[in-house]
């Protein structure tokens, strides 16, 4: 693993319209590193993902990516927020990956159909290519989205909640997928998640937002806070 | 077969009408398109009501013999510019304020589908001069197109479907995953703003040259039947149009025909095969089964 470090977020304030929900951030991410941000439901994970991502911009505080380079990202949101109503194939959601390199006025290039193809075979789902998006399983649709953020050639790959609401079977396989896509492309990867036992044993790095506060800590030190909190309070 | 051939001939008194329905048929499913998909479809009958009410404006204001453009006093440019004005601050408005997401949707489009129609009705009611005209014009004059019009609305409308297909990719990835776009570098409100100005030109020109019944109906229900029958945003979008159009094509060959307006004809047409797909769906679903 390179010892870079690829994004450095530096007394970082994230939130709304001037409004913070989280002060003082202070971490960063080494290159190849996969680390895990664990938090309860509704604590600003999703919002220092965005952050970070660049979609919303952070109330104070400096966020320093690379040291001689912008990291590509590749974002796999939570699926439940897009809607179903786009009659798309599972091959038109990937290739969405491929727009930012796309010409307009051009139709899709060889090269860019060849490569969809590829980041869809990386995630098991060649087959499906011609499938209804909307009719998929929430795991086959996790793996098209781990696809589409594929498809744009990312150093950084964040992956919001990506186990949430798929059986047990499905979390497993997914885990296994992002370990495999980490090892095999040198990938950078940051995943969030709200459960515990989503944060697979090898993870690099925790990042715990624990009371609004943002922590490292290893799992056996989430696992004894989510332990503390979970003692009922008397009084 | 003889009518047909009479529609077809470039000698054919309404041809303009005709092309005109060919034009809309074609081209405004590329825009209903994200009308349905954005789930904006009340907005579709919100906005040729504001563009009805802009006209109805323009009008009284030609009237009083007041002139947006002094050395212009042609009532229908005058139209066309009040038209255009009320249909792009409407949207806008309605724009900002959806994305500060302030109050509901629902509540929004529904004050100004109301406010729009009552003002229209007024503007006209004030008018002293030219009543009939105005209704005339706000239903629609889908018969009397002159030869101007008809070549203003296909360098417009045409310089528009060229601008959604070029664009295409754009428009989609913005209207479906905002963050997607933003992290690969897309400037969404750019797209946005352009895709907002679209509808506004798009709406208001319609309203203006085939009424705003017409214009909803194109708008909204060739990409409500073709999103039931099509795998696929590409296919989506080329039978949408294929609907229009060929829609537009027989409901004018047969309000030809059988005597009865273009407009309404059309519409009726187009929620026929609404209907027909939709029943021949459920037909196949059960003996599937």
């Amino acid at each position: 693993m390179n010892t870079d470090n690829c994004i450095t977020l530096k007394d970082v304030s994230i939130g709304y319209n001037g409004s913070p929900i989280l002060n003082d951030i202070n971490f960063s991410l080494k290159t190849g590193e996969f680390v895990v941000l664990f938090g309860p439901n509704g604590c600003g994970k999703t919002t220092l993902f965005k952050t970070i991502l660049r979609i919303i911009p952070p109330v104070q505080g400096d966020i320093i990516y690379g040291n001689d380079y912008t990291p590509r990202f590749g974002y796999v949101p939570q699926r439940q927020f897009l809607d179903e109503i786009y009659p798309f194939t599972a091959e038109e959601v990937v290739l969405m990956g491929t727009f930012g390199e796309m010409k307009p006025f051009h139709p899709t290039a060889k090269t860019n159909r060849d490569w969809v193809e590829q980041c869809l075979k990386d995630v098991g789902m060649l087959d499906m290519k011609k499938e209804f998006f909307s009719e998929l399983s929430g795991g086959q649709k996790q793996r098209i989205l781990i696809a589409r953020a594929l498809a744009t050639r990312p150093n950084v790959l964040l992956l919001d909640e990506p186990i949430t609401g798929v059986d047990v079977i499905a979390q497993k396989k997914i885990i296994e997928l992002i370990s495999e896509l980490h090892k095999k492309h040198q990938l950078t990867i940051m995943m969030v998640t709200h459960e515990v036992h989503h944060i697979p044993s090898w993870v690099n790095k925790i990042i715990h937002i624990h009371h609004y506060k943002v922590v490292l800590g290893s799992l056996e030190e989430i696992i004894s806070l989510s332990r503390i909190d979970e003692i009922p309070t008397q009084g | 077969m003889e009518q047909l051939l009479q529609i077809l001939s470039p000698d054919f008194l309404l041809r303009n009408a005709f092309y005109a329905g060919l034009i809309v048929g074609f081209v405004c499913p590329q825009v209903g398109i994200f009308f349905v998909l954005r789930r904006m479809v009340l907005l579709g009958i919100a906005l040729p009501q504001v563009s009805n009410a802009g006209i109805a404006f323009a009008f009284l204001l030609h009237t009083i013999g007041w002139h947006i453009f002094h050395h212009i006093e042609s009532e229908k440019v005058m139209a066309l510019t009040g038209s255009v004005v009320f249909t792009l601050i409407t949207i806008f408005v309605l724009a900002i304020l959806e994305r500060r997401r302030k109050g509901f949707t629902e509540n929004r489009i529904g004050f100004t589908y109301a406010i729009a129609g009552a003002a229209a009705i007024l503007f006209v009611s004030w008018n002293p001069y030219g009543k009939a005209e105005v209704l005339s014009m706000l239903q629609g004059e889908i018969i009397s197109i002159p030869d101007i019009y008809l070549w203003s609305m296909l360098a417009i409308y045409g310089m528009i479907f060229i601008i959604l297909v070029g664009f295409h990719r754009n428009f989609v990835l913005v209207s479906y995953d905002i963050d997607m776009a933003t992290t690969i570098g897309k400037h969404v409100v750019l797209w946005d703003i352009l895709l907002y100005l679209i509808i506004g030109v798009i709406i208001s020109l319609g309203v203006m040259t085939v009424g705003p019944l017409v214009i909803f109906g194109f708008l909204l229900i060739p990409a409500i039947t073709a999103r039931m029958i099509t795998r696929g945003i590409l296919l989506f979008c080329v039978v949408s149009s294929v609907i229009g159009i060929t829609t537009s094509f027989i409901g004018f060959y047969l309000s030809y025909h059988f005597d009865l307006p273009t407009g309404p004809t059309d519409v009726v047409l187009l929620c026929l095969v609404l209907i027909l797909v939709y029943l021949v769906k459920v037909v196949l679903r059960i003996w599937k089964r």
